[in-house]
């Protein structure tokens, strides 16, 4: 009975039933900023003048976190000022699987990542974190300072600084 | 999970139903990164939904987690998996019924039971056969352990000698609790079912703690004969015997005689298939995974917890695509003896997690792992790399016009190459958007030969692949080996915006004493840019729409957006797909193993599994936000010209940098009355294009 292994499988939120309703409603709001190309319907054709089109912009979005990520959130906010960075790291982790998308949940992790001193991740997650923010100046802004932290502590200040340039910008308007 | 149904909430495992309230009495769980007592749960739903959860004091619950499935253990000795229990997690009706069974003299005999034999022997004389074995549950352990199962009599005194030498350095409780982890209670396949704990998840599918005075009797009365006594196939000679374990126990005074008839008028109680919690493909990924960062000896410390990503559900799914997509394919099949085989490995794209892997349509078998061993011709997945490395070049985008046209290259060899397209026919000029969704080759070795084969295989290692390619032509049709995972590999990268997220099936190990042993965090890479990916996943997403993957949108749930690529190999000896969803990335691998050509196409033949599954998972829309550099545009899906959306049926969106300039089709363009000049300018830049 000597040396076992057990293994378990993760502890997913929806484990049991596998029903989308257990999980908190997703509260981010980013509609496709195009028609369901699933079947590939024209757009309406007020959208066709320009050729290439170029969409006029919708209205800037603002992302936030849903009820679960957010108490996530809160919770990986204490382990981190406990000390606990590798804990706070999978408590985002686990916000992340609800919410995969979000923005905001990538600058978390990429905040915990420059605080444990691994400032290349820290860069690539604020990377990601910008993609997914397209339309949301707030978290451009946001990861675009996270960049300029990571890629300062990586001693590429010019770069930084540029970073930091465009973070300004897009909180200015 | 097999929470039972009760009236009145009374011990963790139970839950309530009353009106549109459910009350849970959630087990005590331990996760990797905390530990959650036995809790009631409180969950308000709406017609379809659910309004509230809510602890016992009434408080707001943000998020619920359920206990992890304990989906197996390792071995390192035996290589073969169990679900141990402390003596604390055993009801401790159990030895007891044990005892009145199997070994009435067991608190006090050494080893072995003269008594007991006689009594045996007794027994069966009477009964003309044999109803009582001789043997104390020390034998039976010590048989279990190291003996092989032959009556002999020279086995049956080495045996009696062993037994008397456990005696002598064990404790009653210590082997009592040994023979529960170990003694033999059924077969699944090629796998043995040992230990009272995996017993009980195999027929209850719930932990041995929670078992009732039926359940116990009936795993006691199959201890002696699992095969014999098998609840499924022969439940009325399981039934008696359950019969005649809670008559001894009422005889012996271990339960009151009222109760054992109440339970003895219960079912039998065991699920219709043994739990699906059986995963050894997932096992041997988990497995390999560990042995990366631990000697075996290391994996033996006692207690170590490993969590896993996987999703039992979506597991579950993807078998059951495989299976029932080949049974279909072998009917339909040239080859009535063949066997095709398959696999499937799903990825959730943005955090990297493996969620389930099949590496064989025989599913429950712990053998040759396809998923993880089964190199094969990579085909025409290769594709959306080669157009990838073209959209980075800057010189080409979606409306770009390429040329479908005989080639003939001239290898180092002295040989001449000249492939062809799948249909034996050729395309002309066509835009590269078709050239993708239609995987038309002879357009694609054009566009790789332009772009450079050293380019294309820097983009394949920066997305995964492990090996360096031999930089020949074919490698443009795919003539690279990859196995399914890494195929995985690469796609999750193209799934995942541009950025590699190293594929993991283990989260954390934590050891005996809740400590994190080892974590795998989440990393990411960006291997291309947010804008060149977006606009090759709109092109894959007429792949799905206009091309190979057409015959997944009758399967999938309308509206649901979806990029993927089929892929075949010479010969039609592999098929593949490999596809995406917002949330969910699978590949599809379908084979001979001895590599015979199959007769289809990844079309034909990996599609139907892979929109199966994603049918079935609830996915999400491919969604991502479209670069701020890049606008949309409707091409003309034949010719590449630029058109008006709502002028024809073939008008297809896709995304170029914002700028780009398409030449418009006569008669359909967007904007005709615009200026005739710069239609002409197009013109000519068109021209131009198609020049070089």
């Amino acid at each position: 009975m000597k040396g076992h292994v057990v293994i378990a499988a993760a502890a997913m939120v929806l484990l049991l039933t596998g029903c989308p309703s257990l999980r908190a409603p997703p509260p981010t709001f980013p509609e496709s900023s195009r028609g369901s190309a699933g079947t590939a319907q024209p757009p309406p054709a007020a959208a066709t003048q320009a050729p290439p089109e170029v969409p006029s912009r919708p209205p800037p979005k603002q992302y936030r976190l849903g009820p679960a990520s957010s108490a996530l959130v809160a919770q990986a906010h204490k382990q981190m000022t406990s000390g606990d960075l590798g804990l706070a790291a999978a408590t985002i982790e686990r916000a992340m699987r609800i919410e995969p998308d979000n923005p905001l949940l990538w600058i978390e992790l990429g905040r915990i990542r420059y605080t444990a001193g691994d400032a290349g991740q820290a860069d690539s997650m604020g990377r990601k974190a910008l993609a997914l923010a397209t339309g949301d100046p707030q978290a451009q802004s946001s990861a675009w300072h996270l960049i300029a932290d990571a890629l300062r502590a990586l001693g590429r200040n010019g770069e930084a600084a540029e970073a930091e340039r465009r973070a300004g910008s897009l909180t200015a308007h | 999970m097999q929470y039972r149904r009760v009236e009145r909430l009374e011990r963790p495992g139970t839950y309530r139903e009353q009106g549109a309230r459910l009350d849970i009495a959630l087990r005590p769980a331990q996760f990797a990164d905390e530990a959650r007592p036995a809790s009631i749960l409180t969950i308000a739903t709406g017609s379809n939904n659910i309004e509230s959860l809510r602890d016992s004091s009434g408080k707001d619950v943000p998020i619920v987690r359920l206990e992890p499935l304990l989906i197996g253990s390792i071995f390192p000795i035996h290589g073969e998996d169990r679900i141990v229990v402390t003596p604390q997690e055993v009801p401790p009706l159990l030895p007891a019924a044990l005892k009145a069974v199997e070994d009435r003299n067991f608190d006090t005999h050494h080893g072995v039971d003269p008594a007991g034999i006689a009594r045996a022997l007794w027994v069966d004389l009477r009964a003309g056969q044999i109803e009582q074995g001789g043997s104390t549950l020390t034998q039976q352990l010590v048989k279990s352990y190291f003996l092989d199962s032959r009556q002999t009599l020279g086995r049956k005194l080495r045996e009696a000698a062993m037994a008397i030498a456990l005696e002598t350095h064990f404790s009653k409780a210590d082997l009592m609790n040994a023979y529960i982890n170990e003694i033999f209670l059924g077969q699944d396949g090629d796998r043995a079912i040992h230990g009272f704990g995996l017993a009980s998840q195999f027929y209850f599918g719930k932990p041995l703690a929670e078992l009732d005075l039926s359940d116990v009797s009936l795993l006691v009365a199959i201890v002696r004969g699992p095969s014999y006594y098998d609840p499924r196939r022969h439940p009325d000679r399981a039934r008696l015997r359950r019969d005649l374990v809670l008559k001894l126990m009422a005889e012996r005074n271990i339960i009151q005689p009222a109760d054992a008839q109440a339970a003895a008028k219960k079912p039998l109680g065991v699920t219709a298939k043994p739990s699906g919690t059986y995963y050894p493909a997932y096992l041997d990924f988990v497995r390999r995974t560990l042995r990366r960062d631990y000697r075996n000896e290391d994996l033996t410390g006692e207690g170590l917890r490993i969590y896993t990503s996987l999703e039992p559900r979506v597991q579950d799914e993807a078998e059951h695509a495989l299976e029932h997509e080949l049974e279909r394919l072998d009917h339909a099949h040239k080859y009535p003896d063949a066997k095709l085989e398959g696999a499937v490995v799903v990825t959730s794209p943005q955090s990297g997690d493996v969620i389930a892997i099949v590496g064989s349509r025989n599913v429950g078998y712990d053998g040759f792992n396809r998923a993880l061993d089964a190199r094969r011709p990579f085909g025409s997945l290769v594709k959306p790399f080669i157009y990838l490395t073209a959209l980075e070049s800057g010189r080409y985008n979606a409306a770009t016009i390429v040329q479908d046209e005989p080639v003939s290259i001239k290898l180092v060899n002295g040989k001449v190459w000249q492939p062809d397209n799948f249909t034996h026919q050729t395309y002309g000029p066509v835009p590269l958007v078709r050239a993708l969704a239609e995987s038309l080759n002879l357009a694609t070795v054009h566009v790789g030969m332009d772009i450079g084969l050293a380019k294309i295989s820097q983009t394949l290692q920066r997305f995964g692949l492990p090996r360096a390619p031999a930089e020949v032509p074919s490698m443009l049709l795919g003539a690279i080996d990859v196995t399914p995972m890494e195929a995985a590999q690469m796609y999750n990268g193209l799934a995942n915006g541009g950025f590699k997220t190293p594929l993991r099936a283990v989260r954390a190990v934590i050891s005996a004493d809740g400590k994190t042993i080892r974590a795998f965090p989440l990393q990411v890479t960006p291997v291309a840019s947010p804008e060149t990916i977006y606009q090759l996943d709109r092109m894959m997403e007429q792949v799905m729409d206009r091309g190979t993957g057409k015959p997944a949108h009758a399967v999938l749930p309308p509206n649901l957006v979806v990029a993927g690529k089929s892929g075949t190999s010479s010969d039609l000896r592999d098929n593949w797909f490999a596809g995406f969803s917002g949330s969910h990335l699978a590949i599809v691998w379908v084979g001979y193993d001895d590599n015979m050509p199959t007769g289809f196409t990844g079309s034909s033949g990996a599609l139907p599994v892979w929109a199966r599954l994603m049918a079935s998972l609830g996915t999400t829309s491919w969604n991502a936000p479209m670069p701020e550099s890049l606008a949309q545009a409707w091409i003309d899906f034949p010719t590449g010209f630029q058109v008006d959306a709502s002028c024809t049926a073939d008008a297809t969106p896709i995304a170029v940098p914002a700028g780009t300039q398409l030449p418009m089709k006569p008669g359909c363009g967007a904007q005709q009355s615009n200026a005739l000049e710069s239609i002409v300018k197009r013109a000519g830049e068109w021209l131009r294009d198609i020049m070089h």
